[in-house]
């Protein structure tokens, strides 16, 4: 099953001096369980086609289907909870709370869900002890290294156990070994728990880890492997 | 645990919520301590009528061709239920000598013991046989003292007492005045009663001894004009909270721009916190969310400026009493609390208020745009 397609989506922003076509004609189908690497130079449009299947960002035409729900038919509120229960987010920089603990952050996403206190806990823990942080749930992001924010916001992504995890360019501010770990931590809940992933990267490392890649270049899709 | 994340926001701008709160602080302050001073000025000039507010004053009605009172209508009125003492006064404008001087004085005639029960003595006695009792201004003008001889209307008296400073008064007013005793009186003048002060059990009864004084004596005729002092003190009363409003609305100018401060840092919140609103939208908060988050922001700082104002305005009212009244007893009235409550929620309404367009300002983000913020 397909859960997420693009349908000839176009991305146009416009200002008032100038317009650029991010997104070109993208058409693109991915089924449950795939690790889609997306890799292009800076200004290709990756990071918009990830906003778009993120529901943070509308097409300026061409249709979106996530999880079979076409989302140019939903109201803000609606979009909120497609993102809040189907989508998890892993940021290029980290993007936590900073007046949160680990602990906080990583339950943040379930106070939004309204999911009651014990089930929570019992999650955070859960999660906190996948990406190996279960010790450290007290600190505040700010007392830890880069690679354990991103797993910390690894485990936040996953709170609402979402079906897609759309990571932007998770290792672009780690070095090349907790870069390698991060990617090891997602491909493994990709295999483990059949989460879509789709990462984007100008990393050509992290080709490997996907079952596709899909290439862009000036908003179109020039191959996909 | 939004209450516990908009604490943190908070404190994360420690110095910028202070200053914040002591603006609310020093606005509820302003409110309750001027409303706590209002309500005491009030109570103070109210006191000075206290003793003359369950009186009727009842004179003849000239129009109708009556210059006194007849001792059968004084009779009539002292069998009525609720009457507790009925005074009737003599009074006529007469000739007074002192030395070479001369004016003409308005002069009483009373009990002597009436006398006593309505005013106290700066100096003498109150004794009026044969001699007369004089007011404080009068004595001062015509620089009399207690044993000095005024001829009244062609007749000696010796002072025997002069009367403190009585302040102003709707029934008789003794500080230009001399007091004789009826029978003396009644040597030097041939006026009747042409005045009867009327005290009643109590203040709640006064309207219907009025009224009834009015009915009983005037069923055929109008002869006498009624007036009862309550209503002299009800406007008093209306006076005065009217320009306690006026005063607590200067006062909240104080709190306008405490709210002004509120709306300015937390405009400066939203700007500064752009990117974790964005993240917040991102993983699945509402816009209403946001707002909420927002709103505990802003009722905290009300709550906290709110109370501790509160409290310092008990304070902040008891110096203003001191210093202006110079007496704090009314600080601690009910009314205070009135309006410490007033301030309260004045405080903690215009916090919220003020972080009502920050809140929707926020909540206004797109997750894309706050997201992209650096």
């Amino acid at each position: 099953m397909n859960v997420v397609e693009l349908l000839n989506v176009c991305k146009l922003y416009k200002t008032q001096y100038y317009e650029v076509l991010a997104l070109s004609e993208v058409t693109l189908e991915i089924e449950e369980g795939e690790f889609i690497v997306v890799m292009g130079p800076s200004g290709s449009g990756k990071s918009t086609l990830l906003n778009i299947i993120g529901c943070l960002d509308k097409p300026t035409s061409g249709k979106v289907l996530i999880n079979g729900v076409e989302t140019s038919k939903l109201s803000d509120k609606e979009l909120t909870e497609l993102r809040r229960d189907t989508i998890g987010f892993v940021f290029q920089t980290f993007n936590l709370i900073p007046t949160l603990t680990v602990f906080e952050n990583v339950e943040l996403p379930m106070i939004f869900k309204g999911i009651e206190k014990k089930k929570r806990q019992k999650r955070v823990m859960e999660l906190l002890r996948l990406v190996g942080l279960d010790e450290l749930a007290d600190r505040k992001p700010a007392e830890m290294s880069g690679g354990q924010q991103q797993r910390v916001a690894i485990a936040r992504a996953l709170a609402n156990e979402p079906l897609i995890l759309l990571c932007d360019e998770p290792t672009g501010n780690l070095d090349t070994k907790t870069g390698l770990q991060i990617v090891d931590i997602i491909k493994q809940q990709n295999e483990e728990r059949g989460v879509t992933v789709i990462l984007v990267t100008h990393n050509p490392s992290l080709q490997d880890f996907g079952n596709r890649v899909v290439k862009l270049r000036d908003g179109r899709i020039i191959d996909v492997l | 645990m939004y209450f516990e994340l908009a604490k943190r926001n908070l404190k994360r701008i420690k110095v910028r919520s202070l200053l914040a709160i002591v603006g609310i602080l020093i606005g509820v302050m302003a409110i309750s301590s001027i409303g706590i001073f209002g309500e005491s000025l009030k109570a103070t000039v109210l006191e000075n009528f206290k003793d003359v507010a369950n009186e009727i004053i009842i004179r003849p009605n000239h129009q109708a061709g009556y210059k006194y009172i007849d001792d059968k209508d004084i009779m009539r009125i002292k069998k009525m239920p609720h009457v507790a003492n009925v005074i009737p006064v003599l009074s006529d404008v007469v000739l007074v000598g002192y030395r070479d001087k001369k004016s003409y004085i308005a002069v009483y005639g009373m009990d002597e013991r009436e006398l006593s029960q309505m005013f106290e003595l700066e100096d003498g006695s109150f004794k009026l046989k044969g001699s007369c009792i004089i007011g404080n201004r009068l004595a001062e003008l015509a620089s009399l003292r207690v044993g000095k001889k005024l001829s009244i209307g062609g007749k000696l008296f010796r002072i025997s007492g002069i009367l403190k400073d009585a302040g102003a008064r709707f029934d008789i007013n003794p500080n230009l005045a001399i007091f004789l005793s009826e029978q003396d009186f009644k040597k030097i003048s041939d006026s009747g009663y042409d005045m009867l002060i009327v005290k009643v059990e109590s203040l709640d009864v006064v309207g219907e001894v009025k009224d009834n004084i009015e009915k009983k004596i005037n069923y055929r005729e109008k002869k006498i004009i009624a007036f009862d002092l309550k209503l002299i003190l009800d406007r008093i009363n209306k006076v005065f909270s009217r320009v306690n409003s006026f005063l607590i609305a200067i006062a909240s100018i104080s709190l306008l721009v405490a709210g002004v401060s509120i709306l300015n840092i937390m405009l400066m919140s939203t700007i500064e916190r752009t990117k974790e609103l964005g993240v917040m939208r991102a993983i699945g908060a509402y816009r209403v969310t946001i707002v909420k988050i927002f709103l505990l922001e802003a009722l905290i700082l009300g709550l906290i400026g709110s109370s501790i104002g509160s409290i310092l305005s008990i304070f902040g009212g008891y110096v203003i009493d001191f210093i202006l009244l110079k007496n704090v007893k009314y600080v601690f009235q009910l009314s205070s609390l009135f309006y410490i409550a007033l301030g309260f929620s004045v405080g903690l309404a215009t916090a919220i208020i003020s972080g009502l367009y920050p809140a929707w300002k926020a909540s206004k983000l797109e997750p894309i745009e706050a997201l992209r913020y650096e």
